[in-house]
């Protein structure tokens, strides 16, 4: 069940009828709040609606243990059994293929050729969002930043709450939880802004499927001239943005509208000006769980090469099981780690921090480009194929001649829909309450837009984010 | 655990009530302006499948004749190649007098979409316990190929709520509910245009273009036909004064206009007109054509548009007392095939023959057919063509449709 299809839309409708003037008692609302998110997760597939429950449940009760713990050394067992679980279904249902096929993969590089066959089970949806919401609570009353929660049913309700479950963003316990236990009235101004950030991600949802076409040109479709590589490398960027930044919208659009705030996900992450601040812009909700769960608890800043390759590298990982995505986080580890230390050398220090309007154009150029490298191993179909088109990109292999002024005014386009989507998201992030005031401006807008999605678009097609 | 008071519970139902309102306001206006935008560019179920719900329409009359009947069934090349009229009146020559024909020939629908319109046929039938005397099914081959599928995915979605009924959409619903509801969304809401379909229409502008044809114009065969064509439409007004706007005219049976209506000078006309459209550069430009849209010469064909052939012939057979299925003449001066796509026609041609238990006629090499009887690469012309090739038909089924 898609966001952006009508039957999303009527199971919406249902959902804020009852919502609104039938369930009306806490603990009522929490257990339709609980049910339509498994009614939700069951249409992708209902047998894995267990697993989402056994995970809340398991969770629950080991936080509440690490909690009751009286020594420090309990509750760390009771916290590495939460992690155990969590990431080893993690590992079990995403990793184990891709381990399996790997170590038959080296053996035969030392000349044995092993059959060790696969499981071939099907990845939960939301999987890798949920279980790290999860573990994320029993870490924080590990540490003491919160306290165990009482109420079973408002912790498996806020994992499952289903406008986040499948694709994010990743919330906090300790932002969630207080808002099921008094389950907020939505003010009016909340209601608008949840309007407008459901109508915007439908839009960017919309752009990000039309980009798909020339980005599949570039990653799947064969020889194609030196233009149509990068028009194809741009629209995959603006294709990953529109997708997941526009599903993000949705999500907190949709909390909104019955009184849940989600933090933003995504803050212009294509207008970073070097690559930790890319990092603080895209995916927030996951690079900030990294930063405090992982990097962190590595050591931070002491060894910082080596915590950042790791987290870095898990990072990568955690977006899907294959080489290019190790290598996506390889490559973001590294470009970190050498913008930091260009940073300190004396050559660049001042570069580093000036604010000057020349630099910072360079700096986002420089950025930019390299995020789209990113993108090149992050989308391409194999290492072989992210290193073909990255030759092709560089005019180091060989590419057909361009094919005239179409690949031009599309490269045009690509440009224009990327830069596009981020000046809404401007307006979004800084004058959405100006426009809300406007109120002639702001709900035919939104009519308009919300007719634009529904005049274009591949409404079947699939978040890219929900294979995570 | 906080419980709501009366005035918060109160506060809670007018927020919701207005975002209720404010949801169907909007939704409705932005589906009324979607309505809008399709109706100014002229796009409605009318002006895209308009012949074919037209004869879809026609089906309870065709039903009601007293006359034995006989239905050619097939693709734009039976809309083009054959003639019900003249085929009626060779039998009624011959002493067979109770046979009425219709052209169930459509342009732009591939097998998977006509399974679909088959099947409006057959309940339509079986509903009044109606039987054809005979079907004659086109097998074409250029519709049946991965390139022409792929190439209609986009408008699947639409065609499927244009041709198909609520019953259908409802099945799809039980087995997929996220289509089924989209289905109905658009059959409902937005009058069958899909959003894909929109998309895809405009995106042609954006797509690569297809290779063109290197051979020059013939300037001055152009410009013959400039001067043609203004007299064949005031020809064609002055001869069919109470004509009314049909794409499917029951009054022709489905098909087009017969010589045997028109005066002798029009005729010369056309057979003027015929010779001047055989011009290479355009057959050129139109064989290419059909290799880009169709893979017209090497035929990798779609397994799945195969087996909605298959299920086309297997209907007809539940309620036609005879189904013959065909190969229509093909323009042998332009569309030649290669070795390995005679190889995958034939054996395409020996599945279906397989799965049906009947064989398929090949007319497409008839020697009676010659290359100047098309009007493009794949299309016989009206006079030549369907006249030559709707006589051979009934030479051919004279004795199967003879009660006597």
């Amino acid at each position: 069940m898609l966001f952006n299809t009508p039957i999303f839309f009527a199971f919406l409708m249902v959902f804020l009828l009852f919502y609104g003037f039938v369930f009306l008692r806490h603990k009522p609302r929490i257990y339709f709040i609980l049910v339509s998110s498994l009614v939700f997760y069951g249409t992708w597939n209902y047998r894995f609606i267990p697993l989402l429950v056994g995970s809340a449940v398991i969770d629950y009760f080991l936080a509440q243990a690490i909690d009751q713990s009286g020594t420090q050394s309990r509750k760390k067992q009771f916290l590495i059994l939460s992690v155990i679980m969590n990431l080893g279904i993690l590992a079990l249902f995403k990793y184990a293929d891709f381990a399996i096929q790997s170590v038959a993969d080296f053996l035969g590089v030392l000349g044995y050729q092993a059959d060790l066959g696969s499981l071939s089970w099907v990845l939960p949806v939301g999987i890798s969002f949920y279980t790290f919401q999860s573990l994320s609570y029993t870490i924080d009353v590990y540490r003491g930043e919160m306290k165990a929660r009482k109420g079973l049913a408002e912790f498996t309700t806020a994992l499952a709450f289903f406008p986040q479950l499948v694709a994010g963003p990743i919330l906090r316990a300790k932002d969630i939880l207080p808002q099921f236990h008094k389950l907020p009235i939505p003010s009016w101004d909340m209601v608008k802004n949840g309007f407008l950030l459901i109508t915007i991600g439908l839009f960017k949802k919309t752009i990000a499927d039309l980009l798909a076409a020339p980005a599949a040109t570039a990653f799947d479709g064969g020889a194609v001239s030196l233009l149509e590589t990068w028009t194809g490398v741009l629209a995959f960027a603006g294709q990953i943005y529109g997708d997941f930044s526009g599903y993000s919208d949705m999500a907190i659009g949709i909390a909104l509208l019955i009184g849940f705030k989600i933090p933003l996900n995504f803050r212009l992450p294509y207008f970073a000006l070097s690559p930790v601040d890319f990092w603080k812009r895209w995916h927030i909700s996951l690079s900030t769980w990294l930063r405090d769960y992982l990097y962190i608890s590595l050591g931070g800043k002491h060894n910082r090469i080596r915590n950042v390759m790791i987290t870095m590298l898990l990072g990568g990982l955690w977006h899907g099981a294959a080489w290019t995505f190790v290598a996506w986080g390889a490559f973001h580890g590294l470009i970190i780690i050498a913008t930091h230390q260009l940073a300190q050398t004396q050559m660049f220090v001042g570069f580093a921090q000036s604010q000057q309007f020349f630099n910072k154009w360079f700096k986002w150029i420089i950025t930019f480009y390299l995020v789209l490298i990113g993108w090149v191993l992050f989308r391409a179909t194999g290492i072989d194929s992210a290193g073909d088109i990255l030759a092709q990109m560089h005019g180091l292999a060989d590419t057909l001649p361009e094919s005239g002024s179409k690949a031009l005014v599309t490269l045009g386009l690509v440009c224009f829909a990327l830069f596009f989507m981020h000046i809404m998201d401007y307006f979004v992030l800084r004058k959405s309450q100006q426009l809300m005031m406007q109120w002639w401006l702001f709900w035919p807008l939104l009519i308009v837009i919300q007719a634009l999605c529904l005049i274009v678009g591949k409404p079947s097609d699939a978040f890219i984010y929900f294979q995570f | 655990m906080t419980e709501m008071t009366t005035a918060e519970k109160k506060e809670n139902r007018h927020i919701y009530g207005k975002t209720f309102l404010f949801i169907l306001f909007g939704m409705t206006a932005a589906l009324g302006l979607v309505k809008a935008f399709v109706f100014a560019n002229d796009a409605s179920r009318e002006t895209i499948l308009g012949r074919v719900l037209e004869a879809k329409s026609a089906l309870p009359k065709i039903i009601a004749e007293p006359h034995d009947l006989v239905m050619v069934f097939g693709s734009s090349m039976v809309d083009a190649g054959f003639a019900p009229r003249e085929f009626d009146q060779h039998l009624k020559d011959w002493g067979i007098n109770n046979i009425k024909s219709f052209n169930f020939g459509f342009g732009g629908l591939n097998p998977y979409f006509q399974d679909i319109l088959t099947r409006r046929v057959k309940e339509a039938f079986d509903a009044n316990d109606r039987r054809l005397k005979l079907a004659v099914i086109e097998f074409n081959p250029f519709q049946t190929t991965i390139t022409r599928h792929e190439g209609a995915r986009s408008l699947e979605d639409s065609f499927l709520t244009m041709l198909g009924n609520d019953e259908e959409i409802i099945e799809i619903l039980l087995d997929d509910p996220t289509r089924g509801i989209r289905l109905f969304n658009i059959k409902y809401l937005r009058d069958s245009i899909s959003a894909e379909m929109i998309t895809h229409y405009f995106g042609r502008a954006l797509r690569e273009p297809r290779k063109r044809t290197e051979l020059e114009r013939d300037k001055k065969r152009q410009e013959r036909l400039r001067e043609i064509g203004p007299l064949l439409n005031q020809a064609f007004e002055e001869e069919y004064p109470d004509f009314e706007d049909e794409e499917w005219s029951y009054a022709w049976q489905g098909g087009g206009t017969i010589a045997a209506e028109r005066k002798p000078e029009t005729l010369a006309l056309f057979e003027e007109y015929y010779q001047l459209i055989l011009d290479p550069a355009r057959l050129d430009d139109d064989r290419l054509n059909r290799i880009h849209t169709a893979d017209i010469l090497e035929m990798r064909f779609s397994d799945e548009l195969v087996e909605a052939f298959i299920r086309i012939v297997n209907q007809f057979k539940t309620f036609s007392d005879h189904v013959e299925v065909v190969m229509l003449p093909r323009n042998t001066d332009w569309i030649n095939y290669t070795p390995e796509a005679q190889q995958r026609l034939n054996e395409t041609v020996k599945r279906i023959e397989q799965a049906t238990g009947l064989t398929i006629n090949n007319h497409q090499d008839l020697p009676v057919i010659r290359p100047t009887m098309f009007s493009d690469t794949t299309h016989m012309n009206r006079y030549q063509g369907a006249a030559t090739y709707t006589e051979y038909l009934a030479k051919q089924y004279r004795s199967l449709l003879n009660n006597d």
